[in-house]
Formats: C-alpha cells, sequence, structure tokens
C-alpha cells in the first residue's frame, strides 16, 4: 500500500485508513466478482450436463452392452460422471434380475476399479466421494475398500465407509463392522453403525446373533438392538437365551425380536418379560405383545396395566386399545383388577382413540340398574371425572395459574 | 471536555473495530463449516433415515393465538412431513378468533379426557381434542396467559416424544427438515441436546396449502433488508458459534430440544420476553452446572420459512421487542458472566451479547454524537471523519456481501441471479440508512424495558398462506 503514501502525502495516521477502505473495497468487489463468475461458471457447467446426459441417454443401451466402447466416454470427465450417475442410481433401484447387466457394465468400463483405487489412495473428500459411490455399486468387490477406510483417522471418513458399506446390503459388508465394534476401535456415530449393520444383515440374522454371544459391554447392546429389527422366527430358542439375559438393554432387545418374529414361543416369553425388574424391558415386552394377533396376550396386558410405572400402564392401555373389538369385555375385566390407575389409563387411551364415543353407547342400551353395563358405565363415569380431578391436582401441584 | 471527546472517539473506533473484526472471523468459520456440512451430507441419504427403525419419536409443539388464517393449511403440512414417527400437539393459546373452530371442522376433533400431568405449569387448559382424521394430532385449548412461552409449556406436559420441536404456527417448515435438524443429533446423540435450524424469509415466496411453492425475494424494500439480516445471522452468525459450541439461542420459530432436558429446566420462562433465547441460556446454565459434556448445535439445511414484518411500525415493534428480550434475558444471567464454570458461554458468549449486541445501540448513538461534537469543535479533522465514515461503511458491507456469498455457495435458493442482484445491491444500502433505524428502535426498547413496558403489540400480518397462489 505504499502508493496510498505517495499519492496522500499529508495523510499521516489517516493513511491507514485509506489503506483500510481500500482493502475493503477490493474484498467486496472480489466477492461481487466471484458470485458473478461462479453463477456463470455453474450456468454453463449444467447447460453442458444436460446435452451430455441427453446424448449419453439416447446410446444407453449400447453403453450397457458395449457396443458403444468405453473408451468413448470413460476418460472424459463430464460424460464418465453421468454415465456413473446414472449406473448408480439405476443399481440402487434394481431387482435382482435387472443387476447383472449394470455391475457388468460398471466392470468392465472400469469404473469399479477407479473408485476402489480411489477410496484406497486418495484422501479427504475425494477419499469420502469414492466409498459412497462405492456403497452405492452394491458390489462384494468394495467392501475390502471400504473395511479398510474404518481404520481412517478422520471420523468423516469412517462415517462414510460404514454408511458404504451398509448401503452395499450384503452379509459380507457387515462383518468388518463388527469386527471393528468388537475390537473396540469403532468410533463411529451409533445411528449410522445400527443402520448399515440393519441394512446388511437383513436377510441373514444369524450373523449377529453369533457376534452377539462373543461380544459384551455397549457392543453387545448395540448388536441386540439391531438384532431387535432384523429378527426372523427362524432365530427360534437362542431368543429366550437373550430373553433372560443379564443386561437389561439385551432383554428389551430380545422383546422388540420376539415381537417382530414373533415364533410361536413368544407369547409364553413375552408374558414372563411384562413382569421383568426394569420398567423398559417390561415396556418393550408390552409394545411386542400388541403386535402379537392372540387371544391369550390380554392376561399379561392386563398385568401390565396395573404396572408400577405409569409408561408401562400406559403403553399397556394403548395395547388393549389396539385390540378394538370386544372393548366391552376388555373394560369388564379392567374393572375386575380393581385398580384405579389401571382403570385411569385405559379410559385415558379410549378417550384419545376415540373408541370411547361408542364403548358408552354399547354400554347405555344395556343401561337398567344393577345390570352389567350399567355397573360398567358408571365405573366408567366415576373414572372419567378421577381423570379430571387428576389433571386439575397437577396443576395445582405445578403451580399453575 | 477536549480530553473526554478524544478518548471516547479513541474507544469507540477500537470498539468498531472489534466488533467487525469479530464478524469476520465468524464469516471464515462459518464458510469452512458450511463447505465441511455439505460434504458431510454427501454421505447420508434421508430417505434411509426415514425409513431406519432407529429413528426416535418427535412430538411437533405449535403455539397458536389467533391464527385462523394459517392454521388449517399448516397443521395439514405438519402432519404430511417426512418422518416416520410424528406427533402434533397444537396449543390453542386463547385465541379470540376462529382457530379452534376451524380446527374442530377440518380436523373433526373431539374432545378426550386425556390424563394430563402438569408437569410445567402453565395457564388452566380447558380441554383437550383428539383427532378423528388423524390420531397424531391433539389440540390443547387452553386460557392465554398472554405469552408464547406458556402455551408451549402446556404443550411440553402432553408430548411423549424423546425429542420435541417447537414451531410457530405461521412459519413453513420445508418438508425434509425434520429429517435434516435430526441428522445432527444423530452424529452425536450423547452430546447433542439440542438443535436449531435455518429460519428464512417467507415474504415474496409463493405458497398453496401451507406448502412453499416457489421461493421468491419479497418486493418491499424493509423486507429485502431482512432476508440480508436473516442471512447474515443464521448461515453466519449461528453456524461459527455453533462450532465453537457457543450458540447462545435457537430460533423459536423453529428449534429441537431433549424433551427430558426442557422438563428439567421447567420449560419456558413464562414471563421472559425473549424465551427462545432466555430457554437455551438456562439449558447452557443447566448443564454447566451439572457438569455434563454437551452440544447445542445449528444445522444450516433444515429450513423454516417465517414471515416478516413488512410495514415499519411492524419493524419497530419486532426491534424493541427483541432488544428488550435480550436485557430480559442477559440480566437474570448476569452471575455467569466471566466464570470460568460457565466455560466459553460465561467468558465468551455472554461479555460479547452485553458489549456487541446489547450495548451495541448505545455505544453507535454515543459514537454518532461525540464524532460529530469532536468535528464541530474542530477537535476531529472533516478528512479524518469522512475516511471514518467510508471504512465503517466498506467494511459493514463487505460482511452483509460475505452472508450472500455464503448464500451463494451453500443453498441457493435465490436461484435468478436477478435477485441476487437486488440483494447485493441491497447490501449496499443496509448500513445506510436501515442500520440508523434499527439503531432507534432498538434504543425503544431498551426504554420501555427499563420504564417496565413488557407489553407484546401485535404485528401487521399479510397472511402469505392464505393468500392467493400466483402463477407459478
Amino acid at each position: 500500500m505504499d502508493f496510498v503514501s505517495r499519492l496522500f502525502p499529508e495523510l499521516g495516521f489517516a493513511r491507514l485508513i485509506v489503506e483500510a477502505i481500500l482493502l475493503s473495497l477490493l474484498g467486496i468487489f472480489l466477492l461481487i466478482a466471484f458470485i458473478a463468475i461462479r453463477r456463470w461458471y455453474r450456468g454453463r457447467y449444467f447447460q453442458r450436463l444436460n446435452e451430455r446426459t441427453f446424448a449419453l441417454r439416447s446410446q444407453w443401451d449400447g453403453i450397457l452392452s458395449g457396443t458403444v466402447p468405453a473408451r468413448s466416454w470413460r476418460l472424459k470427465r463430464l460424460d464418465c460422471e453421468i454415465v456413473e450417475s446414472i449406473l448408480l442410481d439405476n443399481i440402487e433401484m434394481a431387482s435382482p434380475q435387472q443387476l447383472p447387466p449394470l455391475l457388468a457394465c460398471l466392470r468392465a468400463s472400469g469404473l469399479l476399479d477407479l473408485r476402489i483405487h480411489q477410496a484406497r489412495a486418495a484422501s479427504g473428500w475425494k477419499r469420502r466421494t469414492a466409498l459412497v459411490a462405492l456403497g452405492r455399486t452394491r458390489t462384494r468387490e468394495a467392501v475390502p475398500a471400504l473395511a479398510e477406510a474404518l481404520d481412517a483417522p478422520a471420523e468423516e471418513t469412517r462415517i462414510a465407509a460404514v454408511r458404504g458399506l451398509g448401503r452395499i446390503g450384503l452379509w459380507e459388508a457387515a462383518i468388518p463392522i463388527v469386527d471393528h465394534l468388537l475390537a473396540g476401535d469403532l468410533t463411529v456415530p451409533e445411528h449410522a453403525v445400527k443402520n448399515a449393520l440393519a441394512s446388511c444383515c437383513r436377510d441373514s440374522p444369524k450373523i449377529l446373533l453369533r457376534y452377539l454371544k462373543q461380544s459384551t459391554g455397549p457392543a453387545r447392546e448395540l448388536l441386540a438392538r439391531v438384532l431387535a429389527e432384523v429378527a426372523t422366527s427362524d432365530l427360534g430358542e437362542d431368543l429366550i437365551l437373550l430373553a433372560t439375559d443379564g443386561d437389561p438393554e439385551v432383554r428389551a432387545s430380545a422383546a422388540r425380536a420376539l415381537g417382530n418374529a414373533q415364533p410361536s414361543f413368544a407369547l409364553s416369553v413375552l408374558s414372563v418379560m411384562v413382569q421383568d425388574k426394569e420398567w423398559f424391558v417390561r415396556i418393550r415386552a408390552v409394545v411386542a405383545l400388541a403386535s402379537i394377533d392372540h387371544h391369550a396376550r390380554i392376561r399379561p396386558l392386563l398385568h401390565a396395566l396395573c404396572d408400577s410405572n405409569r409408561h408401562v400402564r400406559q403403553r399397556a392401555a394403548w395395547a388393549l386399545g389396539q385390540m378394538g373389538s370386544n372393548l366391552d369385555h376388555t373394560l369388564t375385566q379392567v374393572v375386575e383388577t380393581q385398580d384405579n390407575y389401571a382403570l385411569q389409563a385405559f379410559i385415558s387411551e379410549l378417550e384419545r382413540s376415540g373408541a370411547i364415543d361408542s364403548l358408552v353407547e354399547g354400554l347405555e342400551e344395556h343401561r337398567e340398574q344393577g345390570s352389567a353395563g350399567g355397573i360398567l358405565l358408571q365405573a366408567l363415569t366415576n373414572c372419567r371425572k378421577k381423570i379430571e380431578q387428576a389433571g386439575q391436582a397437577s396443576a395445582a401441584a405445578a403451580g399453575g395459574h | 471536555m477536549h480530553r473526554w471527546l478524544a478518548l471516547s472517539n479513541n474507544t469507540l473506533f477500537v470498539y468498531y473495530l472489534l466488533s467487525n473484526l469479530i464478524y469476520l472471523i465468524l464469516l471464515v468459520t462459518a464458510i469452512f463449516r458450511n463447505t465441511w456440512h455439505r460434504h458431510r451430507l454427501a454421505s447420508l441419504r434421508l430417505e434411509r433415515v426415514k425409513i431406519s427403525p432407529f429413528t426416535p419419536p418427535i412430538t411437533l409443539i405449535v403455539p397458536a393465538h389467533n391464527e385462523e388464517m394459517f392454521i388449517i393449511d399448516n397443521v395439514r403440512a405438519l402432519l404430511a412431513l417426512d418422518y416416520p414417527s410424528l406427533e402434533l400437539v397444537v396449543v390453542n393459546d386463547g385465541s379470540r378468533d376462529n382457530t379452534l373452530a376451524e380446527l374442530r371442522r377440518s380436523f373433526q376433533l373431539r374432545t378426550a379426557r386425556l390424563l394430563y400431568i402438569q408437569e410445567i405449569p402453565s395457564a388452566p387448559v380447558r380441554e383437550i381434542y383428539t383427532s378423528a382424521t388423524d390420531p397424531r394430532l391433539i389440540v390443547i385449548d387452553k386460557d392465554s396467559a398472554g405469552s408464547k412461552a406458556d402455551a408451549v409449556n402446556a404443550g411440553l406436559n402432553a408430548a411423549t416424544s424423546p425429542y420435541v420441536c417447537i414451531v410457530d404456527a405461521d412459519s413453513i417448515l420445508e418438508k425434509d427438515s425434520l429429517l435434516r435438524i435430526m441428522a445432527s443429533v444423530f452424529s452425536d446423540p450423547q452430546r447433542v441436546v439440542a438443535a436449531g435450524g435455518i429460519v428464512r424469509v417467507l415474504n415474496g415466496c409463493q405458497v398453496s396449502g401451507g406448502e412453499l411453492r416457489h421461493v421468491k425475494l419479497p418486493r418491499g424494500s424493509l423486507e429485502v433488508m431482512q432476508v440480508i439480516e436473516y442471512l447474515r445471522a443464521f448461515l453466519i452468525g449461528r453456524e461459527a458459534w455453533a462450532h465453537f459450541n457457543a450458540l447462545p439461542i435457537i430460533s423459536g420459530a423453529f428449534g429441537i430440544f431433549g424433551t427430558d432436558l426442557v422438563r428439567q429446566v421447567k420449560g419456558y420462562r413464562t414471563r421472559a420476553v425473549g424465551e427462545d433465547f432466555d430457554l437455551v441460556m438456562r439449558l447452557h446454565r443447566h448443564l454447566h452446572d451439572q457438569g455434563k459434556d454437551y452440544h447445542i448445535s445449528f444445522v444450516p439445511d433444515p429450513t423454516c420459512w417465517t414471515e416478516v414484518p413488512a410495514d415499519l411500525r411492524s419493524l419497530a415493534r419486532q426491534r424493541a421487542r427483541w432488544q428488550k428480550g435480550l436485557l430480559d434475558t442477559l440480566w437474570p444471567n448476569r452471575d455467569m458472566l466471566f466464570r470460568p464454570r460457565y466455560g466459553r458461554i460465561g467468558c465468551l458468549i455472554l461479555p460479547y451479547m452485553w458489549l456487541f449486541e446489547f450495548f451495541a445501540p448505545v455505544v453507535e448513538l454515543i459514537g454518532y454524537s461525540t464524532i460529530i461534537l469532536a468535528l464541530v469543535l474542530g477537535l476531529l479533522g472533516r478528512q479524518f471523519f469522512i475516511l471514518f465514515l467510508i471504512f465503517g461503511y466498506a467494511f459493514a458491507t463487505l460482511i452483509s456481501i460475505g452472508s450472500v456469498l455464503l448464500e451463494e455457495m451453500t443453498y441457493r435458493r435465490y436461484t435468478d441471479w436477478r435477485e441476487v442482484a437486488r440483494l447485493l445491491l441491497y447490501c449496499l444500502f443496509e448500513h445506510f440508512p436501515y442500520r440508523q433505524m434499527t439503531l432507534i428502535w432498538r434504543l425503544q426498547g431498551i426504554w420501555q424495558y427499563l420504564r417496565g413496558d413488557l407489553r407484546w403489540r401485535e404485528m401487521k400480518r399479510t397472511g402469505i398462506s392464505a393468500g392467493p397462489m400466483p402463477n407459478v
């Protein structure tokens, strides 16, 4: 900024300010120029992208079958990006029958090798982009390169690798994740790991079971949680073992697994689990029972409705309310428990679902004094009053206005 | 007198330089953070999050006071959001218009005597309704306590999910915004206790059925100025402060919180003027007191569109209220100032808020007065005076243009180049005369607060959501 001194020798201290003004103006000019040039460049890029996409789409069958040789598009950067993008989109949506020609093109053109090379040799965002693309290929060859990235020092790279393995969706892709998990060196957000494992093990949950038996601590809880989502009835009596596990988190997951898989013994096991000493295990058991369509579930659900924990009671009420038909019969059984909290939870759930109106109508038809319907109606009316009073009491206790 | 004026001018010069330098640091940090965030999103597929069984449920809480113009479309739009497990609690906060009647009619509401435990105090609840058309919808009809905070507290009592999302009834959430904002929680569910999304200006946009159809810049100058302000505040300020784990505020229009945590701090402070700022500061205090390692994050891509004041009178009221809200939160938390126990909040954010947010209009007013006085008394050369004004203007404009650049580099909601050109043009006018007008309104806010005038003054609304749908 010496030219400022030469131009304005009399400025003194103000010279600094003139320099600052000039710098600011230069900054403004550069920013505006950057915005304008970027807009212009992007406009041109998207126009070319559009043109080339159209051209490549028109020869798509030839590209897939190889009659349009790969070298005609593979070494042109934009064309290569477009073909890869179309291929990967198609692979993600393809049925098993549609997949072979797409994968053949991916392999024959060298696109897959290129991405594997980048996933191993590149760094930073380029590597992560390659990992994401590899995941979308759904090929077994991609697994080793993705697995290597699980050891990357950058968390973002590890996350991209886990997500990539998850997208491959093959059981082979789950193995490196679980191995790292058990070794305790997989520092990646739990949500990403769980989703990846669930995606890979959906067709082979037994793999998870095998590892679950070897694992301890948080890794064991995580595997159990994933297993709960992918469990099938052929896991058999192993689920019973999990239901009696010493870790309550594993028991809770076992309850969920029983609800999802519904093996023949699920009802009897869950009926015991609604008496577990941990409330969240009991809740999971109640939710699982709700999904089993069998009349014998009423007894354990009624037991849960009388639980000491409010959340368990509410869930049990929800499960009983889901049963729909014979609500008056269920109400009779709830009244017979002689548990006011249970009755309140049940009535509150009926109010929430709107089933209360039809129930009241049905009971009013049998209103004669002394009849069962009249007694139930009376119990129901009293209970609704109590719910209102409970709300007012809680407001007073909370110091409401 | 002369010495005092010289000292005052020097202090103001340093103050001004410091405040702009801080914003420059925030701008650079925000550019880095935004780029990083966009790259990170590349490996995340939202449709997978949507179908994941591990995605936790959310309760949306929508306080509604005299919202008959917007409420039906907005409730429909909220129920249609992309999220696997959603509960919507609309709190009719003593509306005098037909808000409740419209809700009853459109969603076939029926009275339900639900077990409503009032863990957090609020004004009396008159009735609770459930919907025959959508079981996810609950409507709480309550007496008005004259504050949004009280309505949200009633909603918190009814929430059953591990996370709550507070949304203004006149705002529009983009369809995938919940999935996007929750992505920040999934990245570290043990530490991330709350997250805020970006709020953008709805004025000028084309809206139909509670959904945004086309993003456009508003026509009015006043509204375009606010677009620039919002871009700067969210894309630069919030993004950068969140990077330093020192986010002082999550907008009341759109933010998610851990339900248990908000209940632990007893929800919103009913009498708070700026209830959103107040809640986040109390969360910081609570979590520091408990010695927890936590993060309150900001995510720049989940977007909430909200109507901003279109006339001077409403804008003046809003800005005065914001200034009152600032003082109303800073004052009760003054004991956190400079206390290492409260980490960056006590040692960095609160001093910054006091010095460069709360005192800014006062300092600026003193600055204008003393500089002019010094000029009149001949203490300040006319040349220096003019140069200083030009520098102040140019530097502040640079920061404003930086926020437009950030928008261009990242989310590019304004696709037409003419709109970007307009935004850039308005950046030139933001620091004169718009800034001076806001200065007066903020001073009014301080004066009103000191007089004890904490009334909520109605703002004129154009009813964008209810307006006719222009051709897209």
